[in-house]
């Protein structure tokens, strides 16, 4: 239960080695929480692909809402409260396996790696056409200045 | 109009944006819609990871052209958005185009995060990641010193000004070796768990993303560029586990008993 806790904390120390302040790396750690709930709880038809495809659906729109919000662009939420659910490991397993002389294990465990950065970056391509179509490429106007 | 330096400030900003890691099509975008606020005609951006060419027509009728290279590439997302704001700025006249040029000499200039940050939060990262992959308290524990130790291996690799690969292979071999020591001196039972923690912080997982979506949204070349970086930096952090791990083979009979 305590995961999505764990997935805010590691995402807020990876948001800070990327630059953002603290609001918005708390904004990208909510968003990693939200994504990394999505994939937890709602194993959808047992297929890590469709989870995944989900739960970066999950943090994109997330992401989308804080940038018409924040006026900053998504990608900048987006690239941070989806590091939890990236292959990173995958991408390890799959090198290790080539060089441990393993080749099944490692076409394995390469495809999967592919197939989950496949859903992920479909999943933030299909929030970023919702945001688009919601806000239109602009952020929250500004408040005219007295 | 002064053609040349707004072809060099669109460039930098192009440039700018990638280096800090931007999308590949929106640097292209800044590029182009900063030339066409400023009465450029005709201009094209061809931006990949590691360049970019910009070109366009002058209101005399000439073509103006630049090349620029990128070497490094730094993520960061503060920089991206302060880019993306002055860009809009300009494109809506709320700034004028010196103010535009000072505005991306202070985001070029902006402070990176210092050692200590980097390695609190390489510290933070692998233990909580680690805590993320099921670990017990001992594990996290493990991997927030061993994460700390590899954070200042890969800083203090980027001051020497060594490529990423060697970083990424000293890391892995790093992470992968303090942790074979601890499981033979019984602090830990198994070392996948806190090794997996510790190299999340170098893996590419990111990198992998943002290289299909750059695929997806048409940048077939930035995407390709993108997902050899991601394979070599995967490639050099296994490299240097399976060292550490075949490094091991050999040291363990000298420690005893076997783990």
């Amino acid at each position: 239960m305590l995961a999505p806790l764990y997935a805010a904390i590691a995402t807020s120390a990876f948001s800070i080695l990327f630059g953002l302040g603290w609001i918005d790396a708390s904004i990208a750690s909510c968003g990693a929480a939200l994504g990394w709930a999505v994939y937890e709880w709602f194993p959808a038809l047992h297929a890590e692909a469709f989870s995944v495809f989900f739960a970066a659906l999950a943090a994109g729109l997330f992401s989308e809402i804080a940038s018409y919000f924040r006026r900053k662009p998504a990608t900048v939420y987006m690239i941070a409260s989806i590091i939890p659910l990236v292959p990173g490991g995958g991408m390890y397993y799959t090198m290790l396996s080539t060089l441990e002389g393993n080749t099944a294990q490692s076409v394995d465990t390469g495809i999967a790696t592919l197939m989950t950065a496949f859903s992920i970056a479909i999943g933030l391509a299909v929030a970023n056409v919702i945001g688009r179509i919601a806000f239109g490429n602009r952020y929250r106007p500004l408040r005219p200045k007295k | 109009m002064h053609t040349e330096e707004l072809l060099l400030f669109a460039a930098d900003t192009a440039r700018l944006m990638l280096e800090s890691g931007g999308e590949t099509y929106r640097a292209e975008e800044c590029a182009i819609s900063i030339i066409t606020s400023q009465g450029g005609a005709e201009a094209e951006c061809f931006a990949t990871a590691t360049g970019l060419m910009l070109s366009f027509v002058s209101d005399d009728g000439k073509t103006h052209t630049v090349v620029r290279r990128i070497k490094k590439r730094i993520m960061n997302l503060e920089k991206v958005s302060r880019i993306d704001r002055m860009v809009r700025d300009l494109k809506t006249d709320q700034i004028g185009f010196e103010e535009a040029e000072s505005e991306l000499d202070r985001i070029e200039r902006l402070p990176e995060r210092s050692g200590k940050t980097r390695i609190a939060a390489g510290a933070f990262g692998a233990a909580f990641f680690a805590l993320l992959f099921r670990a017990d308290v001992r594990e996290a524990f493990a991997a927030f010193f061993i994460g700390a130790l590899v954070a200042l291996v890969v800083r203090l690799s980027a001051r020497l000004r060594m490529p990423d690969f060697i970083a990424n292979l000293a890391g892995g071999a790093l992470a992968a070796f303090c942790t074979l020591l601890l499981v033979q001196i019984g602090f830990l039972n198994r070392a996948d768990v806190t090794i997996i923690g510790v190299i999340m912080l170098l893996v590419p997982g990111v990198a992998i993303t943002n290289a299909i979506r750059d695929t997806i949204a048409g940048d077939f070349v930035a995407g390709l560029a993108r997902g050899a970086e991601a394979f070599l930096a995967a490639a050099a952090i296994s490299a240097g586990t399976g060292g550490a791990f075949a490094l091991w083979q050999i040291l363990q009979p000298l420690f005893g008993k076997g783990a």
